[in-house]
């Protein structure tokens, strides 16, 4: 080998010194530096002042009338005067936040690679008309779908509507509380619409897992709840496998088994029968020979709860006066099985409490839109349609489409099988995602329309609060502009803006108090359950969610990450909750990092907060982490356990029940 | 002359803990938005939502125990002597940054302060947050900024204030309706005009029409004050203690009929 000289050894280090100086000059990095000392010793940005004014408008996630500060045409504050839910808070930071949507996007990079450049409105409307042209022109009108989600009633009615006049039946809704019930109630009531509770005239609750006071249902409604049963002195009996806030807020609590929910509202129900002749409300139920597997001490072998405890609850179901059983387990977001909620519903016809005053009733939509006019092409694709039963079952088993909308929804993140959603999505030719912010679905997606966020909807009672901002239209007028675009189909939507179409939609309650038990719905969605408390690992994953996360769609607002307790996410680590007891026998202890392991996979590392909250051999997990792309603030940050939860699609939702899984810790 | 002396009361028997306080919290005071805050120490947040349990220091199991939130912002302490007020804070401030005012407000003027944090060291209740960065406001979040709250430079001590800009716009606005007593001014801060079950009561500790008369208050059962020793001894005891040591006497009181959760607020046993 060849020795180095001192001399070339100089030149090369000199070289080194004088081309790092050279480098280090001519780049930004002194500038840089010196920006920092400027922005560190300036003063501190200084609000522009401005007239006050307060401008009114409605919270459409909770009905509430909110009044909005203004500071000349910034809006500054949203006051709900004592009511509203958590979503009425953060209007500003939505409206504000800096990666809004701010024109239609168009992907240029490869399918998938959340490259996007700005394009025209009409260059947009017209490229996804054209689709759907063409698509219709090969008589291929079935080969279009759509993912609703929940926030824009009136969107989603359109989207309905739009799909139906181009000729195809695949529309499918994120999952929610409403969408399960109302295919229960499908099943057993014969209707189409949601269950509604008469809680304000109740006397006695009993709620399977159902977390009234953390997000589930109308928020701003259970707060009211809330207070009128303080003043009621209305009873109220928590079933849940966690120490929940509801929980400690309820009169009883009942911890039971996670997942076996429903088997004690079977225990529950064969008592009433059996002890409190309420067998002549339900004669179906009464005959029906598997019963006799449900009485208490089998009961209570499978729940965990006493006998004399399912007795008690029997017991006083039967003899309150206006006694009502909620199903629905979840806050705001919400998993249960078809069969479970008939299962409880069983419960409120056995006592009588369909369709009276503090009792079910069910919430039909109302539609005044009018029928849609279909040609041809229209009437085939509906026929040639094979419609899933729910948006899991569309996921996993449909057929794939060639044109798909994603309305304000974003089921790659909250669907048990959004990673093969992901997949699909980038073998799917269009996909057009309606969003105000950039989240893991419409990141996939070919085209991202940007919708307004609630403070700029024109309400039925006034202008908007703000003026839309950039280049955002409401999800409705999006949704009406392609629709326009296209011929055969246009005549269908006469309707010049959202705020018209949203005064033709509603909902009413309806007593509906016929009720048809499917004893095979109920028999194979108890043996589904007893099959998966059979598996091999040793601990049961349940779901919970934190005040203001809730699903998780709100993780990209700043304030919301900011009032994350340290028992939940601290020091960029996602914390689950063990039993100490459990704890001790897995080797594990306080801030143990762990991954957590299911039959579908394993989760990113998570850290183990020890707390009694949760029963002996259960993992409790935050739900809405583990975005992948939710712009800067909301991505990556923990795991989104969806990923490793039970996908079992329940055949009368096609929405899979994913709340209790069977997991290990490694 | 102010007779006004603003109080609190928290009812926790109300509380679902659905976290709207502490955004309006937050909305309205400028919080300074940091891409990742997860870092708790030195996160700025005038108001802390507290997830209490009963399972460890109580002993309860899997199946008695039991969750509740707790609000805790400034507790607004007046001293031994209300009259004469000496928050633990305003005694150790070498620039007069904070300050009581004849209402009873602990004020924080951010601008004056040069960071010794000392008011952090003798806060009882660490409301006090210290900005360890510049408060950052990434583009657009600027416009949603509230013109009557500074925003703080690096290196400040900042605090709840019971949102007194508010009281200053009300004030402001009653005067240029020609009202003169300025004790009729009456305001709502952030918090307690969010809290959708109205847990959060605010109000004049002095007037006995008040939601917060405080002589009512402390004869409440369910009423207990964060950390407070001397609340539950007997008078001669409490007098006695009075004499000797300074106690922060706090304007917050938090309401439950738990007496597990007012053991921990009160950090004492049978409170």
């Amino acid at each position: 080998m060849k020795k180095i000289e001192r001399k070339d050894f100089l030149k090369v280090a000199g070289g080194a010194v004088a081309g790092g100086i050279v480098g280090t000059t001519v780049s930004f990095a002194p500038f840089d530096g010196l920006q920092w000392l400027v922005e560190w010793t300036q003063d501190q940005y200084r609000p522009e002042g401005g007239e006050e004014k307060f401008r009114q408008g409605v919270c459409p996630a909770c009905g509430t009338n909110i009044s909005v500060r203004m500071i000349g045409d910034r809006a500054v504050k949203v006051e709900t005067s004592n009511a509203g839910c958590s979503v009425c808070q953060t209007l500003i930071q939505q409206l504000y936040h800096p990666e809004r949507i701010q024109r239609p996007l168009k992907r240029v990079g490869g399918k998938g690679s959340g490259r996007f450049a700005p394009v025209d409105w009409n260059e947009a409307v017209q490229d996804i008309a054209n689709k759907i042209k063409e698509l219709r022109a090969q008589n291929k009108a079935q080969a279009v779908a759509a993912i609703n989600g929940s926030g824009n009633a009136a969107a989603n009615a359109l989207v309905e509507r739009l799909c139906a006049a181009i000729g195809s039946g695949h529309v499918y809704n994120e999952a929610s509380l409403d969408e399960l019930a109302s295919a229960a109630v499908r099943v057993s009531q014969n209707a189409d619409g949601a269950l509604e509770y008469d809680f304000e005239n109740a006397s006695y609750v009993v709620s399977f897992g159902a977390r009234l006071f953390e997000g589930w249902g109308n928020q701003a409604r259970m707060h009211r709840v809330l207070n009128t049963w303080k003043a009621n002195n209305t009873t109220f009996v928590q079933i849940d496998a966690l120490a929940t806030r509801t929980a400690s807020l309820a009169s009883k609590w009942v911890p039971v088994k996670p997942g076996s929910e429903i088997f004690l509202a079977m225990g529950i129900a064969y008592k009433l029968i059996m002890n409190y002749g309420k067998g002549g409300n339900l004669p179906e139920l009464a005959r029906w020979n598997g019963l006799n597997d449900f009485a208490p001490d089998k009961v209570s072998e499978l729940t965990g709860v006493p006998a004399e405890k399912i007795d008690e609850i029997a017991r006083e179901f039967a003899n309150a006066p206006r006694a009502v059983a909620v199903a629905g387990r979840g806050g705001k977001m919400v998993s249960s099985s078809v069969a479970e909620i008939l299962a409880v519903q069983c419960l409120n016809k056995l006592t009588g409490r369909m369709g009276v005053p503090g009792g079910v009733f069910v919430k039909a939509k109302s539609n005044r839109l009018g029928a849609v006019a279909q040609d041809a092409v229209a009437r085939a694709g509906l026929q040639a349609t094979r419609k899933a039963k729910g948006i899991d079952d569309f996921i996993k088993n449909g057929e794939k489409p060639e044109l798909l909308f994603i309305n304000e929804a974003n089921p790659v993140f909250t669907s048990v099988y959004g990673l093969d959603l992901a997949n699909k999505l980038k073998e799917i030719p269009m996909v057009v995602a309606i969003a105000t912010l950039r989240n893991d679905t419409a990141a996939l997606a070919d085209y991202i329309l940007p919708a307004t966020t609630i403070l700029e909807v024109k309400t039925s009672r006034g202008d908007a609060v703000v003026a839309p901002r950039f280049f955002a239209k409401n999800a409705a007028d999006i949704v009406l502009a392609i629709a326009k675009a296209v011929e055969g189909v246009a005549q269908s939507f006469p309707w010049s803006g959202h705020a018209d179409v949203a005064n033709l939609i509603g909902a009413d309650r309806r007593p509906l108090a016929s009720f048809t038990l499917n004893l095979d719905v109920l028999r194979n969605g108890l043996e589904g359950v007893q099959k998966r408390m059979e598996s091999t690992l040793p601990l049961a994953l349940i779901p919970y969610e934190i005040p203001l996360v809730g699903n998780g769609s709100s993780l990209a607002l700043p304030y919301v990450l900011k009032g994350i307790g340290r028992e939940d996410y601290a020091f960029e680590r996602m914390r689950v909750l063990v039993n100490p007891e459990t704890a001790r026998t897995l080797g594990v202890g306080e801030n143990s990092t762990v991954k957590i392991r299911s039959s579908r996979g394993k989760t990113c590392r998570v850290n183990v907060h020890l707390s009694k909250t949760v029963a002996p051999n259960t993992v409790a997990v935050a739900m809405g982490f583990g975005h992948r792309d939710h712009t800067k603030y909301g991505s990556d940050k923990g795991a989104n356990p969806l990923e490793i939860m039970t996908a079992d699609i329940d055949s009368e939702s096609g929405v899979a029940d994913w709340w209790y899984t069977r997991v290990n810790l490694s | 002359m102010m007779t006004v002396r603003w109080g609190m009361s928290i009812d926790l028997d109300k509380c679902t803990g659905c976290g709207a306080c502490q955004v309006a919290c937050m909305q309205e005071n400028n919080m300074p938005i940091f891409e990742e805050d997860s870092d708790i120490p030195k996160r700025v947040t005038f108001l802390d939502l507290m997830k209490v349990t009963n399972d460890y220091e109580r002993g309860k199991n899997y199946g008695e125990v039991q969750v509740a939130f707790v609000p805790k912002m400034c507790m607004q302490c007046s001293g031994n002597d209300p009259q004469n007020p000496h928050p633990p804070c305003v005694s150790v401030c070498p620039v007069v940054a904070t300050d009581v005012g004849e209402d009873g407000v602990v004020s924080q003027i951010w601008s004056r302060c040069i960071g010794c944090r000392y008011c952090q060291a003798a806060c009882p209740y660490e409301a006090r947050v210290f900005n360890w960065w510049k408060p950052r406001y990434e583009s657009d979040f600027k416009k949603g900024l509230n013109p009557d709250v500074s925003v703080a430079s690096r290196g400040t001590v900042v605090k709840c204030t019971f949102c007194s800009h508010i009281w200053k716009r009300e004030r402001d606005k009653a005067i240029a309706q020609g009202e003169k007593d300025i004790n009729k001014v009456t305001y709502t801060p952030a918090c307690v005009s969010a809290c959708p079950t109205g847990a959060i009561v605010f109000g004049d500790l002095n007037n006995p029409n008040s939601p917060v008369y405080e002589t009512r208050l402390k004869n409440d059962p369910r009423a207990v004050r964060m950390v407070h020793s001397i609340d539950h001894q007997p008078e001669d005891e409490r007098q006695r203690r009075l004499r000797i040591k300074e106690f922060p006497n706090p304007k917050v009181y938090y309401l439950s009929s738990q007496k597990w959760l007012r053991d921990i607020i009160s950090g004492f046993q049978n409170s």
